[in-house]
């Protein structure tokens, strides 16, 4: 029995960025889902369920991916989807200056399990994505 | 102003003088306190923060003029007034050259006293008012930057997305026309997200941060891995890298990420700028305090007449062998930038033809 397609959520507040990214995973041929306000994120996860997560960084305020990161792995709000993979999207390679490190698990706060940058480059999103799903 | 907002600290052995202080100041409504010699009355200022201090310049044990410079070391900004017994212009000046704002020979009227105390205060009023806009300006500046740098940005990598996404064939094969004017796009979407990148880093570098980031950092160690790192790119255009091995030098003084910068984009330079079966060669020497790097390249040279400019933002030397510049024009001056924030200097050589050498001096680490 073949398992069923993986379904990639991506969670941006740049439309365009979403159809960019979902022409890309579509043609690798992934499920897509999207969501562009974080306000929005709990209900599209619970809706969609998917097996991993594109998520950016800067979205309505500058540390919005980091906080809603965090949560996605650690609050009760989301306990199903404390092992879905996530990947960071970001155009900001430093944010405000200091450049942060995917290693450094500071102060107990839970970081993504993979970071790219803006655009991506479809190649390597896709082997990223392959590493992360679970065979 | 609001005269209890301030607080005035009374250095001074005699009791008699600190009383008559603190009643005038408590009178006129500052914030007053005492300490009967140097030691206490710098356990108070710590602990207190005092706005201005009065400090007696004769105390037995630490005198004023000791007093002084560690009250400046507890609060830089703080206002000392010294009391002088003996006003001669040499006791005055020497208080000044520690640090002292003004000074009041004794005896002094409470008038005397008033209009010296509120000058301070107006003083320190200023001081801090301007360090709070100073700090504003920063915040603003720093908030800006990263404000800009994502508008900027965002639509600059939505676009590149979609071409990326086209590029990967996810809409469908392309033709080779199709592809190459799509990749060209891409191409230059990069070099203007590049140079806003490069642009806002440059901003955002300021001395402050600077000299806190500032460290001991060992040259050869650093431009012998840049070497390793630029040697494949150096030897597809068919240049020799080396770095010239030294005996043991001090290290430079300086910030590892920032000189990393610096020597790469010198480096990067210098393979692009040269000819096929050229040369870079880096090199390290000592000439205390300093240490000197030079970046020579076997390339196509710089004529004399742009030699004063290339270190200018966006200033390009049209290439007159026909290939297309790359890069964004800002590599020269982030070196000349950082290098600066080094207190450190930047030079060039060149002959047309037949390539340039680009120093860097920068000063060794006391440390």
């Amino acid at each position: 029995m073949s398992k069923k397609t993986p379904k990639i959520m991506i969670i941006d507040d740049d439309p365009d960025f979403i159809e960019a990214v979902s022409m890309i995973l579509k043609s690798a041929t992934y499920d897509v889902a999207s969501v562009s306000s974080p306000k929005l994120v709990g209900e599209a996860l619970a809706r969609e369920k998917p097996d991993l997560i594109l998520l950016d960084i800067m979205m309505d305020s500058l540390f919005d991916g980091f906080s809603l990161c965090n949560d996605i792995k650690t609050s009760p709000d989301y306990a199903a989807f404390h092992a879905t993979p996530i990947i960071f999207v970001s155009a900001v390679k430093e944010l405000t200056g200091s450049r942060f490190d995917l290693h450094e698990e500071g102060e107990g706060f839970k970081g993504p399990e993979a970071y790219l940058d803006k655009p991506v480059k479809p190649k390597e999103l896709l082997k990223k994505i392959e590493e992360l799903l679970p065979k | 102003m609001n005269k209890n907002a301030f607080k005035v600290l009374i250095i001074d052995d005699e009791e008699a003088m600190r009383d008559a202080c603190l009643q005038v100041l408590r009178k006129d409504g500052y914030q007053s306190g005492a300490a009967s010699d140097g030691p206490s009355g710098l356990d108070r200022a710590r602990d207190w923060k005092p706005d201005v201090a009065l400090v007696d310049l004769k105390m037995p044990g630490m005198g004023g003029l000791e007093v002084l410079p560690k009250l400046k070391e507890i609060d830089p900004d703080i206002i000392p007034i010294v009391i002088t017994g003996y006003a001669t212009i040499d006791a005055a000046v020497e208080a000044m050259k520690q640090g002292a704002y003004d000074f009041l020979p004794k005896p002094f009227s409470p008038d005397q006293l008033r209009l010296t105390i509120s000058r301070a205060i107006e003083k320190r009023a200023f001081v801090l008012e301007n360090e709070k806009l100073r700090r504003e300006k920063r915040l603003m500046e720093e908030n800006f930057i990263t404000m800009v740098s994502h508008q900027m940005r965002s639509p600059l990598a939505a676009v590149s997305q979609y071409l990326e996404a086209l590029l990967a064939g996810s809409a469908g094969e392309l033709g080779e026309q199709q592809r190459s004017a799509i990749q060209k796009s891409r191409d230059r979407l990069e070099t203007s997200t590049a140079m806003i990148n490069e642009w806002l880093s440059m901003a955002r570098m300021n001395r402050g941060d600077m000299l806190a980031r500032i460290g001991s950092v060992d040259l050869p160690t650093l431009i012998g891995e840049l070497v390793t790192f630029y040697r494949q790119v150096a030897e597809k255009k068919q240049v020799a890298l080396a770095l010239v091995p030294q005996g043991a030098l001090p290290p430079a003084a300086g910030d590892r990420d920032l000189l990393r910068e610096v020597f790469s984009n010198l480096i990067v330079n210098a393979i692009n700028y040269n000819r096929e079966g050229g040369s870079v060669t880096a090199s390290i020497r000592s000439e205390p305090p300093s240490l000197i790097v030079e970046i020579r390249d076997t390339g196509i040279g710089i004529d004399s007449q742009h030699l004063p400019f290339i270190f200018d933002e966006f200033y390009r030397v049209k290439r007159t062998d026909g290939v297309k510049a790359e890069g964004t024009g800002l590599g020269l001056a982030i070196v000349r930038k950082i290098v600066k924030l080094h207190e450190g200097s930047v030079s060039v050589a060149s002959t047309p033809g037949q390539g340039s050498t680009f120093t860097v001096v920068l000063p060794a680490s006391s440390g």
